[in-house]
């Protein structure tokens, strides 16, 4: 038991899952926040600008 | 004396010589910094959100959970009216039945590989293995003894008797009707399954090792609780399955795509006996014209069009225009 309290997840995402109805489309809560990561990332590489060390050559 | 044709100077295709600067960089820090960037990440997302781990179902639990629909399956293995009996290529000789484009049916061109007789596969074989009980060997013997039409008139009953069939003290009670020797064979092989005899007799012993779920996977698939479950866990094709995990877990969402023709028309309606090939042939083209989108004029002027490499180089582009 403690074992198995050690070895867990700190969150448990083992309950009856969460879904995004709108017409035909219906996709899971925890894809949609993997979705909006990755567009959030798309636009973070985008916008921040890059380290520069020593200026330009 | 020969003339060179000048070619015409083209966006897509041509690029000026670099006159500026150059600086040296170093790809191998930036692969091991990836590295561990994305070892911590992995690690750190698996302590805090750990992974599915759903049990898999197995005929043993099938059985337990919901002995009617087991042996509402079981009999359409016996009289050969179950999904798997009536599969086709790969697994039995069922004509016409296979997915096809017009002619061509790549199930049915290499043909039956992995025969599977659902009569004696899943029912007869597996009952066969039990020695300690006579009244199984005895219903056996008779049922093998009878012509065919005997045995489908026996069939027949118990598959109509069997559909106001209950769980009554954790025994399956099917009404009485001329059914003959199949009662017996149904309810003795329930209460294998529910054992895990059943499991074990299904697994290929071609090898010391046996991995070979095949016949136990197309068994549970092809009563109803294995398709209930999957779809209350979201899995099912109509559900944009393909793209899902269980629970609150994310998915394989780069799979929209593939299970997106899966959700109109007319993949849902005209087309939808042969949709699986046709989807996998959509997507086959779809993905060669992405390979070849450097070849496609128009498609591949959209990145100098969009001008997205402006604002990531905007500190080279900054002043000359």
């Amino acid at each position: 038991m403690i074992g198995r309290s050690i070895l867990g997840a700190l969150v448990n995402l083992t309950k009856p899952g969460m879904y995004v109805h709108w017409g035909f489309i219906q996709i899971s809560v925890a894809n949609l926040i993997v979705i909006g990561l990755m567009a959030l990332t798309f636009i973070l590489a985008i916008a921040i600008p890059f380290h520069r060390k020593g200026g330009r050559s | 004396m020969t003339k060179t044709k000048e070619r015409r100077f083209n966006p897509d295709r041509d690029v000026n010589p670099w006159k500026g600067g150059y600086r040296p960089y170093d790809i191998a820090k930036e692969i091991v910094i990836c590295f561990v960037v994305m070892l911590v990440l992995v690690v750190g997302l698996a302590i805090v959100f750990g992974s599915p781990d759903d049990k898999a179902v197995t005929i043993q639990t099938w059985s337990n959970a919901n002995q009617v629909d087991f042996a509402q399956t079981a009999i359409t293995e016996l009289d050969g009216t179950s999904a798997t009996a009536q599969y086709g290529p790969p697994y039995n000789n069922v004509a016409d039945v296979s997915q096809k484009i017009g002619p061509f049916s790549p199930e049915a061109l290499v043909g039956v590989h992995i025969p599977v007789n659902t009569a004696q596969d899943f029912v007869i074989g597996p009952l066969e293995t039990v020695t300690n009980s006579p009244v199984l060997t005895m219903a056996l013997n008779q049922f093998n003894a009878a012509s065919p039409s005997q045995q489908a008139n026996w069939e027949s009953a118990y598959a109509t008797a069997v559909q106001k069939a209950k769980v009554f003290h954790n025994v399956l009670v099917v009404p009485l009707a001329r059914y003959g020797p199949v009662g017996i064979m149904i309810r003795q092989l329930t209460d294998m399954a529910r054992s895990g005899a059943l499991d074990t007799s299904m697994i290929n012993q071609d090898h010391f090792y046996g991995t070979d779920y095949t016949k136990s996977l197309l068994y549970v698939a092809d009563g109803t609780y294995f398709s209930d479950q999957g779809t209350a866990l979201h899995l099912s094709g109509g559900q944009w399955g393909m793209m899902n995990e269980t629970g609150n877990f994310p998915g394989q969402a780069w799979l929209w795509l593939y299970s997106f023709w899966y959700q109109i028309p007319p993949f849902t309606t005209a087309w939808e006996p042969n949709a699986d090939i046709l989807v996998s042939v959509l997507m086959m083209i779809l993905s060669v014209l992405l390979i070849l989108v450097p070849f496609v004029p128009g498609v591949r002027s959209i990145p100098r069009w969009s001008r997205v490499y402006r604002l990531i180089w905007r500190d080279h582009y900054k002043g000359r225009e």
